[in-house]
This record gives structure tokens, C-alpha cells and sequence, in this order.
């Protein structure tokens, strides 16, 4: 057993060793096996084999490589060029043109896609050149791709939503309907600063688009079709119950192919370009996630979760005030934590109190990947800033971290807007599965 | 030599998930349209990701793909980032060689009981654990084999070493993966 002092020590330890560049599943799997060593016997150490048995040969677990299989290979399927095209003749209208596009764009690949990075360089290499010869300003322009895929890990089907569903036992299908009110909502957010702004400042916008013939218009919207079929199918065999979330993804994963095919870009080549990076993709988080569960499992032995309790019980705060701390923590860990290992790596202290404080599950979830997402964008190691910044191609990073800063607002008065209202998550969950 | 091996093993595995979901949207059609189930499809989805991320370890070691925080590692002068990087690749051949090692007890004991898997197919977990075995011990051996070369590299050259073992910076991983995806491809016949 250990007490709340050692629990704390020990994390500090682990952030401190993943500041020294260890890799992070190294880092997780370290604190383990010292914390075993000193506080158990060597057989818990020894069960780590039994354990990454057990974690690997989750077919729940299966829904990740699928997913990111999903995504690369609509990536090289060559819609989303079309898909953007289609969103512009509708989007164009509102204060901001095209600018608006990038983040509808955004949010439509994020629905079929589980990642935001995946997401931000897929947008970015498609909205990009079509701003080369539009006086927009640049800024603005690359801060709505960079926010505007941080969607990508909110609106289902959401990787960061698995792991957390298979790490703290969350229902993954309530977790998916649970992203889908946040996500609209900090799409319409993001489109209605842009709208501010380029009230505020019309040069912002560039020149008005003239707008395509409305029948030219009606027959691109056949083009919006394959994602949002895609998702209709995927969301909806797993609310109907026909599949679980990885027959899910395997569904998603079945329709691409047929729609590369469809576009004629299904070959060897593409396909194992897509099999090269869903398995590099796979093995990065896979490794963390052994190493989060067999942290887990020896903290959970180790009686962290009733230290952490304890601790709390004792202070005495309250849920409200436990959460206000933990957008602190969140925010401050997100300016140089990645975001997979943040989440993975904060679980095991937090989800604990969570728990105790009696923090509906799903809810945190939602919180913990609209923290992550703010992790995504904000400087220095925003991820999906450097992404952009990558596809773009010249120029310096701090145009984005400028880009950014009106959505990073944005999405706080999101958090703030689900920690007074939580409801705005829990509704639609609560009234399909209950 | 190894790394093409890795290579071609990692795209064996994209054929895996690939074929994986084929036969679960059969599955799942069998099951919906003539009520009627091939039993143990989701027993065969767990194997394939044991197997998959298994041997995905290495291939990921080699591209620099696991995950680490360059923050500090980054401003750090010559002989900090090479102690750094050095660390970071012994211990992660360390964690390597114990999942192996360990993954290797789990596989006797399958063995030594004649474990069965409490599923309808009940298959002999031997079968999946050895190539899940072999697959984790691909990484072991190339975790070592890319730590020697560290070593050997940070002895002689230490700049060199930091730019082939230190943390990639963001920018160059993009850049990898938009040249694989722009690039073109005719579809085949």
C-alpha cells in the first residue's frame, strides 16, 4: 500500500523521465516495475507477460488499427479534394468564405476519421493551395485548419475515445453519441468567431467568391455523400446494436476500399503505403497503451485509487472546484505533454477522484479529449500546429500559434460551457441509452 | 537486413486488418441476413492485433515513431542530447528484451498447460502466442541491434548519432507522410 505522498511522487518522476526524452511507454512501464519493486514481491513484476497477453488480445482494442486503417486509406481515396469543393459552394456565402470551408471540411473528415493529426494534414494539403491566390489572411487561414481538425479526435469515431473507454471500462458507444453535440457545437463556434472577425476586419475574408450556378451546386453535393454515408453507417450499426465498435470500423474500413476502388485509386502501392502507416500508427499507441494498462494494474494494487480518494475525502473539495483544478492541471500539462500520453499517462492518479467525486464517466471523457484537443493547438508543442505549419511548407510557426489563439478561446468557453451545463454532453447519451 | 524484414512483415500485418474486417462485415451480414454465425471472428480480431502491434514494435523503433517528448532533449548542448538519446535507447531495448522475456514465460506456460482459450473455437493459445512470441522478440532483437549501433555511432560521431537516434523533429515526420500520400499512383491494369 501506498500513501498519497508516494502516489504523487512517483508521478513526478514519471513526467520528469518523460521530460528526459525516454520514450513514453519506457517512462510508464519504469514506474511500474519501481513501484512493484518496492512495494510488492517480484511475481507482480513477473505478470507483466500475463498482462500484455491480455491487453493485446482485446478485440476491443482491434477498433484502433481498423480506425486508423479507415482514415488512410479515405486519405489516398482521393475524396476529400471533392469533399472540399462541395462544402465550398454552400459555405462561401457567410462572412469569411472560404475560410469557413476549412473548418466544415475539417469536421466531415474528422467524422470519419479517428485523429486530429491525420485529420490537419489531410485538410491542410487540400485548403492550403487553394488560398494561394485569395488575399485571405494567412493567419486566420491556417489557425481554422489547425483548430478546425482538433475536431478529429472529438466527433466519432474518436481513437483517444477508445483507449479511454478501454482504460477506465467507459461504454465506448456512449462515449462516440457523447462527442457528437460538443463536436457541432465547437464547429459552430469556430465558424462564428470567424464570422466575428471578419465582420470586424472584412479584409480578413479576401474578395467575395461569385457564387456557382445553384444546378452546378445541387450536383456537387453528391460529393459530400461518401463521408457522411461512411458515418451514418458506422454511428448507426453501433447505436442500433448490429455491431460493436470494431465490427464498426471494420464496416468503415470495407465501404473505403469500395470507394477507392469506385475512384480508381485502389492499388498495391496505396494499399501498402496505408498497411506501412496504420502499423507504424498502431505499434506507437499500442506500446503506450501495455504500458498505461500495467501502470494501471500495478497502481490499482498498490491502492493509489484509495490514496488519491483519501487525499480528497480529507481536503474536502468538491466536484466543481476538483474539475476547475484539473482544467489548471490540464492546460499547464498540455503546453508540453503530448497529448496520447497525457491522457494515458493522468488516468490512473485522476480517474480515481473522478470516480469518488461521482463524475459521470462518460462526461470526463469528453472533458479530458476537449483538454487534449486544447493541447493540440496550443504553443510550444501543439502537435497540429506543426503539422500545418509542415504542409505549408515556409514561412514561420508563430503566424499559427498568432492563428490559433481566437479558437483556443473558443474552445475554453466550450469547457467552460460543459463544466456549467454538463448536460450538453450527457443529454444525448442519456436519452439514447437509457 | 532487418529492417526490410520488419518492412515486409508490417504490410503482411496491414494485409491481416485488411482481411480482418472483410470477414467480420461477412460475419456481421451472416449473422443479420441468414442468422447464422462463423463463431470466433472477434477470438480471431484479438489475435490479429496481438500479432499486428507485435511485430509493428520494431518497425515503428526504426521510424522513430514511438513516442517521445523532445522539450527538453532539444535545447540541450552536444553532450546532454547524446546522453539523453543514448538513455532514452538503452532503456527502451531494456523494456524490449523484458517484454520478450516475459511474453516468453506467458507462451511456456500455454504450452506446459495445454491452455485452451475459453471461447467456442477453443484454440490452443500457443498458436496465436507464438507468432504474438515471435513477434515481440523481432523487437527485442531489433531494439538491441539498433541500441549497439547507437552506441558504436555516439563513440565515434556524436552529431551524427544525435541526427539519426535523436527525437524527430515534427516538421520532417509531416513532410515523410505528405510525400507518401501525394505521391501518384496508377491504378494497376
Amino acid at each position: 500500500m501506498i500513501d498519497f505522498t508516494g502516489a504523487v511522487i512517483g508521478f513526478f518522476v514519471m513526467l520528469g523521465l518523460m521530460f528526459c526524452g525516454l520514450h513514453i511507454a519506457t517512462t510508464m512501464v519504469a514506474i511500474g516495475v519501481i513501484g512493484a519493486a518496492i512495494y510488492l514481491g517480484p511475481a507482480t513484476i513477473l505478470a507483466f507477460g500475463t498482462n500484455l497477453w491480455a491487453v493485446m488480445n482485446d478485440f476491443l482494442l482491434t477498433a484502433i488499427p481498423l480506425f486508423v486503417l479507415l482514415g488512410e486509406i479515405l486519405l489516398r481515396s482521393g475524396i476529400t479534394k471533392r469533399m472540399y469543393d462541395g462544402l465550398a459552394d454552400w459555405l462561401s456565402d457567410l462572412p469569411g468564405g472560404l475560410l469557413h470551408t476549412n473548418i466544415g471540411a475539417c469536421g466531415l473528415f474528422a467524422a470519419v476519421s479517428g485523429s486530429s493529426v491525420a485529420t490537419a494534414a489531410t485538410i491542410g494539403t487540400v485548403a492550403l493551395p487553394e488560398f494561394a491566390q485569395r488575399r485571405c489572411n494567412e493567419r486566420l487561414v491556417l489557425g481554422t485548419i489547425a483548430a478546425g481538425a482538433t475536431l478529429g479526435i472529438l466527433i466519432p469515431p474518436s481513437v483517444n475515445l477508445i483507449i479511454y473507454g478501454a482504460l477506465t471500462n467507459t461504454s465506448i458507444g456512449q462515449l462516440f453519441v457523447a462527442g457528437i453535440v460538443p463536436g457541432l457545437l465547437l464547429l459552430s463556434l469556430f465558424m462564428g468567431i470567424v464570422v466575428v472577425a471578419c465582420l470586424l476586419r472584412p479584409s480578413f475574408a479576401g474578395e467575395r467568391e461569385t457564387r456557382a450556378p445553384l444546378a452546378d451546386r445541387l450536383r456537387r453535393l453528391r460529393y459530400l455523400l461518401p463521408p457522411i454515408l461512411i458515418f451514418v453507417v458506422v454511428m448507426g450499426s453501433i447505436y442500433f446494436g448490429w455491431a460493436t465498435p470494431t465490427e464498426a470500423a471494420a464496416i468503415g474500413v470495407v465501404m473505403a476500399a469500395f470507394l477507392a476502388a469506385a475512384n480508381r485509386k485502389l492499388g498495391f502501392g496505396m494499399l501498402h503505403d496505408a498497411f506501412a502507416s496504420t502499423i507504424k500508427t498502431t505499434a506507437l499507441i499500442l506500446l503506450i497503451i501495455v504500458a498505461a494498462f500495467y501502470l494501471n494494474f500495478i497502481v490499482g494494487i498498490l491502492g493509489v485509487p484509495q490514496a488519491m480518494t483519501k487525499f480528497v475525502a480529507e481536503v474536502g473539495v468538491d466536484a466543481i472546484t476538483t474539475i476547475w483544478l484539473l482544467v489548471l492541471f490540464y492546460l499547464i500539462l498540455g503546453c508540453f505533454l503530448e497529448t496520447l500520453s497525457m491522457m494515458v499517462g493522468t488516468i490512473p492518479v485522476v480517474f480515481p477522484i473522478v470516480l469518488h467525486l461521482g463524475i459521470d464517466p462518460v462526461w470526463f471523457g469528453i472533458f479530458l479529449v476537449l483538454m487534449m484537443e486544447m493541447a493540440l493547438i496550443t504553443p510550444p508543442v501543439g502537435m497540429n500546429l506543426y503539422v500545418v505549419q509542415g504542409v505549408r511548407g515556409r514561412g514561420e510557426v508563430i503566424d499559427l500559434f498568432y492563428g490559433v489563439t481566437p479558437f483556443i478561446l473558443m474552445l475554453f468557453l466550450l469547457v467552460c460551457i460543459a463544466i456549467v451545463y454538463p448536460d450538453m454532453i450527457t443529454w444525448l447519451p442519456n436519452l439514447l441509452y437509457k | 537486413m532487418i529492417r526490410p524484414l520488419l518492412h515486409w512483415v508490417a504490410i503482411a500485418c496491414g494485409y491481416g486488418f485488411f482481411g480482418l474486417s472483410f470477414l467480420i462485415v461477412f460475419e456481421i451480414l451472416a449473422r443479420k441476413l441468414f442468422n447464422f454465425s462463423l463463431q470466433g471472428v472477434d477470438e480471431i480480431g484479438g489475435y490479429v492485433l496481438a500479432v499486428g502491434a507485435a511485430s509493428g514494435f520494431g518497425y515503428a523503433l526504426f521510424h522513430r515513431s514511438h513516442t517521445r517528448i523532445d522539450l527538453v532533449v532539444s535545447k540541450l548542448g552536444l553532450g546532454g542530447r547524446t546522453a539523453l538519446n543514448l538513455l532514452a535507447y538503452l532503456t527502451i531495448a531494456a523494456f524490449a528484451v523484458f517484454m520478450a522475456w516475459r511474453a516468453g514465460a506467458t507462451l511456456r506456460q500455454s504450452i506446459e498447460f495445454g491452455s485452451l482459450a475459453s471461447t467456442p473455437l477453443q484454440t490452443p493459445l500457443w498458436i496465436p502466442q507464438t507468432l504474438w512470441f515471435v513477434g515481440l522478440l523481432l523487437f527485442a532483437i531489433a531494439a538491441v541491434a539498433l541500441t549497439a549501433r547507437a552506441v558504436a555511432l555516439a563513440l565515434q560521431d556524436r552529431s551524427r548519432f544525435n541526427a539519426e537516434f535523436g527525437t524527430v523533429a515534427i516538421l520532417e515526420e509531416v513532410e515523410e507522410q505528405m510525400h507518401d500520400i501525394s505521391r501518384k499512383r496508377e491504378p494497376p491494369g
